[in-house]
């Protein structure tokens, strides 16, 4: 007996090592995963955080009557038919009167953002007293300029390959050197739409679009889910029909979510004729890949209900039905809320499917409603990552963080209504 | 050989706590080798858990704590640095439900010698798994299939089984945890004859919640209530003229 | 009638039947005075009255919905003059879509005036049928709805009436999942068997070249080769593995860690880490493996001189591997903890360590559990798209070399589809192979996985 002792204490001390590195190895897998998610934010933010600001250029601008208003009758379609690039070009000659060849002009008129030119138009609008005068601006440069702004060791590279030539980076550093020059808040990226110049592209249309989608999303699948969980969980009786219905629920919930947009492209756009890149249709197609997940959670918070509360009910003479919706969804309606938020922000995030249904299209306008032309925040910043131009890379980034932060939101909003109303039995 | 009445585990104010609560409060009881001691009581009354003392099985719940001595040939098992893997190489343990391993019969009981390379040989092997299943009176059942998994073993013979596994490392105490609460009649009758078989050669110390069992198999009996030991005895005195009020309402019938 | 103020009104009447059922009840109650009231409580009179109306009023909208567009082609064609056919100088068969298409506000100046009095004839029909179909569905709802307010007496049962069609509601809601799968059945294999008369079932199965692009113009569509599958097939599988070879290491030891060595306050940290890695969208990833993995593996790779492509399958698999670390560790996870205890235990009584326990107890007991949830792994990686249509190179490649360039099928399905409107041509209709393909090949993984996964549960529930 002792001998057996003896044998397994000569063994233990390789054997705890075997543990200890077993346990590290198991360590190390949890630290990569870690390690994966810090790096992908990491780059994420390190790379977005910039597009929240943009540079601006501060001008003397001259609201020249003779080209705002050359009739003199402060009418308000001459102004707004007015030549405002003008008006900003003059000032920057001025701001440059060595530069006379045309080809250089023509580059210094660049700095400044094509979309101040209704910024301005607006300005006027508001105050027609403004003609004739002058006043000092800060107005939005170009995204070239911006590109420079944001990353000084541009400056120190060889002309060839930087974004702008050695005349532009002088008239830069003068405004840099005259404090003409400074960052502000990204106005555009909160309140417009795509764009192709990076300056004055936004996420407010994409965010609508996913707005709009997830709406449609939410009002089909969720009644749908309910009572299909319903139905399952509590009514159906166990056959081959209710075995069926729980496979082709199961399946779909693993189907890839292209498929489902292939689905959509043939049926809902081919045979029903539904306006490409809608939102009514996207929200179609993410509700039938959203069913399945609200299915299941509905399912797993009803049978979460102790069956002692059904017995009560039905023991007082309710019928099964009752007792489903007097008694057993009220409680495990948290359940089946957080399912559903899981859900829709599962579904904030898809783009495939969506891409299919076209609504992967370059869309300057802000929809305003389920049938206009729109495209949602992952598909944008799918749009924008696709697009070369320098400063729409961060832009992508970006959009990603505005992403992340409504999933964030989304599932913060799971975890209360799990913590504040879910009942553990 | 051994002296007969010789002691081979005492346990010096034992007490457990799952978190804040005390389930085992100062037990001090000894368990004298090569005899059979049953642990007898109501339920939550502590048996079990004073069982999993004896072999450091609490270790593996996060939330308990364990205050006191057991000393096992003197030796404490409670010292620090004690690895409880030696420990639980020499005392065996059968639990309430049988639970076989998802490995074959041969598996089973092999899974003991492989993992502490108590074994040189393949051949061996062959012979200790051979002879422990025999111990454990199962060898003629399961002769001829040892490759079958475990489980499809009758639950009696699951529980023999589980024996087997625990003896093939030659362990000198056998715990056992309700070892017949989840098995018919007549397997508990096969279970009972065999543990009077083991007691030859093993210190066996067994939980039940049937007296009747305890009278049948055991010498040695002792009573715990919420956590209290409140009486032990040979196990003939206990049941024909316990000392306790305590006891004596138990067995009877008067508390459960 | 626009649509919200119809809705808006029939919301009103609906609400009007509820109410003057309810009350109908009420006063017939109120009336008998001796002997049996009405069988159910009045409330449910009211509620069977809106139930017809309901459904009477979203049956038809579906079917319009469905038929609107048949019908209103129908009405074009019958408008079409032998003029405007005569007239019409382009392919006979396209003269309704060029209908269709002409803005009658906005049209080309030269464009046939006989043109732009069908397009606003099409333009008026498409506004005013909506506004008759409305009508109708709230008279014929109406009149349902008064059938059954008129059924309203001692010997109508509503109750039993309401929950059977309440309960045959439910039933249909169940259905849909059924409708959906055979939605995508059917959706796939028109056109994908449209696909298939242009180009040979077994040339796409196991054709080795695949160059769509190229086979736009007629001539060379069923020239050979051109939509030979295998290099987009060894593609996925080459992407796959490589996501495998990272999610399955990490993510099972990771379920390993979690679930036998981290203690509570760990796990509690844990979780929502895997969680968050888990919710991050797709196309986060793609964006991850484009701008920085690609970009990084390059700059590492021929640091020690070798070369790689900048859309690898190494850092589209390897990113899609991080995406599945989740998906494997918290499936996994739950397959470990179903493992009973009572295994555990027997295991450390025995003498054994922890990680003897776990690689020769828990780990061969879960097994089958854990192959299901690679399975389902590798089903989902094989359809995920955003990462490849990001990080992935178009080009079809033949190559196991993970440093090179290769597609996918979701990839070709993207591309394929994206940006083309026209569905006749065979590279549009490859796309609906492709994901005829797909679809079957996760189908089966997802069944047999989601078996095993069932099998194991009924083993220790």
């Amino acid at each position: 007996m002792t001998n057996i002792t003896e044998k397994i204490k000569l063994s233990l001390s390789k054997r705890q090592r075997s543990e200890k590195r077993f346990k590290f190895l198991g360590f190390i897998g949890i630290s990569f995963a870690i390690l994966f998610l810090i790096i992908i934010l990491y780059s994420i933010f390190s790379q977005g955080q910039s597009a929240f600001k943009s540079t601006y250029i501060e001008l003397n601008i001259f609201f020249d009557e003779k080209i705002i208003d050359v009739e003199g009758k402060r009418d308000i379609e001459d102004i707004k038919f007015a030549n405002f690039r003008k008006i900003i070009t003059n000032s920057l000659d001025n701001y440059f009167p060595e530069v006379e060849k045309r080809e250089e002009k023509r580059k210094l008129h660049e700095f400044i953002s094509s979309s101040e030119e209704k910024n301005l138009m607006n300005l006027v609008l508001s105050d027609q007293e403004l003609i004739g005068k002058s006043k000092q601006l800060w107005l939005l440069a170009s995204s070239t300029i911006d590109v420079i702004h944001k990353n000084p060791e541009m400056e120190e590279i060889v002309e060839s390959d930087r974004l702008v030539d050695d005349l532009e980076l002088s008239w830069f550093k003068t405004f840099k050197e005259n404090g003409n020059l400074k960052f502000g808040f990204n106005k555009n990226f909160f309140s417009k739409a795509d764009s192709t110049e990076p300056e004055q592209a936004g996420v407010l249309g994409s965010m609508l679009g996913s707005f709009f989608t997830l709406l449609i999303t939410l009002i089909l699948s969720f009644p749908i889910a309910v009572a299909a969980g319903v139905f399952l969980e509590e009514l159906a009786p166990k056959n081959r029909f209710t075995d069926f219905i729980e496979v082709n629920i199961n399946n779909l919930a693993a189907v890839p979510s292209i498929i489902f947009g292939l689905l959509g492209l043939a049926i809902f756009l081919n045979v029903m004729h539904l306006p490409r890149s809608a939102p009514i249709v996207g929200g179609m197609v993410l509700a039938l890949m959203t069913l399945p997940t609200i299915i299941i959670a509905t399912r797993a918070s009803l049978k979460a209900v102790p069956p002692s509360i059904r017995e009560a009910a039905i023991g007082l003479g309710a019928t099964k039905f009752q007792t489903v919706n007097h008694h057993v969804l009220p409680l495990s309606m948290p359940g089946i809320l957080t399912g559903t938020i899981i859900g829709m922000s599962q579904a904030l995030g898809e783009s495939a499917p969506l891409l299919m249904i076209g609504m992967v299209a370059f869309i300057v306008d802000i929809p305003g409603s389920f049938t206009d032309s729109a495209t949602v925040l992952p598909v944008q910043i799918y749009l924008w990552k696709s697009t070369a131009a320098r400063g729409f890379l961060e832009l992508t980034a970006a959009g990603v963080m505005v992403l992340l932060t409504f999933l964030i939101l989304m599932n913060g909003l799971a975890v209360f209504v799990r913590q504040k109303f879910e009942k553990k039995w | 050989m051994v002296m007969s009445n010789s002691i081979k585990i005492k346990s010096k104010k034992i007490s457990v706590f799952y978190g804040d609560k005390k389930a085992l409060d100062s037990i001090n009881l000894e368990i004298p080798e090569k005899k059979v001691t049953s642990l007898i009581g109501p339920s939550g009354c502590g048996k079990s858990t004073f069982l999993r003392c004896l072999n450091r099985m609490n270790d593996t719940i996060d939330i308990c704590r364990i205050e006191g001595k057991i000393l096992i040939d003197e030796k404490n098992i409670y010292e620090k640095g004690l690895d409880p893997v030696l420990l639980r190489a020499r005392i065996g343990m059968v639990f309430q439900k049988p639970n076989p391993f998802p490995k074959s019969i041969f598996d089973n009981v092999a899974y003991g010698p492989k993992i502490h390379g108590i074994v040189n040989s393949e051949d061996e092997l062959n012979d200790l798994v051979k002879d422990s299943l025999k111990k454990a009176g199962l060898y003629n059942e399961v002769k001829d299939r040892l490759d079958e998994p475990g489980t499809s073993l009758s639950g009696g013979q699951q529980q023999r089984l589980c024996i087997a596994r625990a003896i093939a490392v030659s362990p000198e105490v056998i715990l056992m945890d309700e070892p017949c609460s989840a098995l018919d009649p007549i397997a508990t009758a096969i279970i009972e004859e065999l543990i009077d078989e083991l007691a030859k050669n093993f210190t066996i110390v067994i939980v039940t919640h049937s007296m009747q069992q305890a009278a049948r198999v055991s010498q040695q009996t002792a009573f715990f209530h919420m956590g209290n030991l409140i009486e032990v005895g040979k196990t003939e005195e206990i049941f024909s003229m316990p000392k306790q009020v305590k006891t004596q309402d138990y067995i009877t019938g008067k508390i459960g | 009638m626009g649509f919200w103020s119809f809705f808006t009104l029939l919301c009103l009447v609906g609400f009007y039947v509820n109410w003057y059922g309810t009350t109908k009840a009420l006063r017939i109650n109120s009336n008998i005075e001796k002997g049996p009231k009405l069988p159910s409580l009045p409330n449910y009179y009211g509620r069977h009255a809106l139930l017809s109306f309901i459904l009477v009023s979203t049956t038809i909208l579906l079917v319009w919905i469905f038929l609107k567009p048949f019908i209103l082609d129908l009405l074009l064609e019958n408008k079409i003059s032998v003029d405007l056919t005569s007239s019409f100088d382009g392919d006979p068969s396209m003269l309704i879509d060029t209908i269709k298409a002409t803005n009658p506000n906005n049209f080309f100046p030269g464009t046939n005036p006989l043109i732009i009095e069908s397009a606003k004839y099409y333009e008026y029909i498409k506004e005013t049928s909506d506004s008759y179909v409305y009508l109708m569905v709230l008279f014929v709802a109406l009149i349902f709805s008064i059938f059954s307010l008129r059924k309203i007496s001692i010997s109508f049962q509503a109750r039993q009436s309401v929950e059977k069609t309440n309960i045959n509601i439910l039933i249909f809601c169940s259905v849909i999942a059924i409708i959906t799968t055979i939605g995508i059945v059917f959706s796939l294999i028109f056109e994908a068997i449209r696909f298939f008369e242009k180009v040979p079932f077994f040339d796409f199965l196991f054709g080795l070249a695949w160059s769509p692009q190229t086979a736009i113009r007629e001539d060379q569509v069923a020239s050979q080769g051109a939509f030979g599958a295998v290099p987009i097939f060894s593609g996925t599988l080459l992407i796959t593995l490589v996501a495998m070879s990272v999610a399955i290491p990490i993510g099972l030891l990771s379920a390993i860690y979690i679930s036998e060595y981290a203690n509570l306050k760990v796990r509690k940290f844990l979780k929502p880490v895997l969680e968050i890695l888990a919710g991050v969208p797709t196309v986060v990833y793609g964006f991850f493996a484009a701008i920085t993995v690609g970009p990084f593996l390059k700059d590492l790779v021929s640091f020690f001189g070798f070369s790689i492509a900048s859309e690898s399958a190494l850092a589209a698999g390897g990113v899609m591997g991080i995406m599945i670390i989740p998906f494997i560790s918290s499936l996994s996870d739950d397959v470990i903890n179903s493992v009973p205890m009572s295994l555990r235990e027997g295991s450390y009584a025995m003498g054994a360590t922890k990680s003897e326990t776990i690689m020769r107890v828990v780990l061969p007991a879960a097994l089958p559990g854990i192959m299901g949830a690679i399975l389902l792994a590798v089903s989902r990686a094989i359809g995920e798209t955003m990462i490849v249509v990001m990080a992935a190179g178009i080009a079809a490649n033949l190559t196991a070399n993970p440093f090179e360039a290769v597609t996918t099928v979701t990839v070709q399905i993207v591309t394929l589809l994206v940006g083309d409107q026209e569905f006749d041509s065979a590279k549009t209709l490859a796309a609906f192979a492709l994901g005829i393909t797909l679809f079957f090949a996760t189908l089966l993984l997802n069944l047999y996985a989601l078996k095993i996964v069932r099998k194991y549960r009924e083993i220790y529930d």
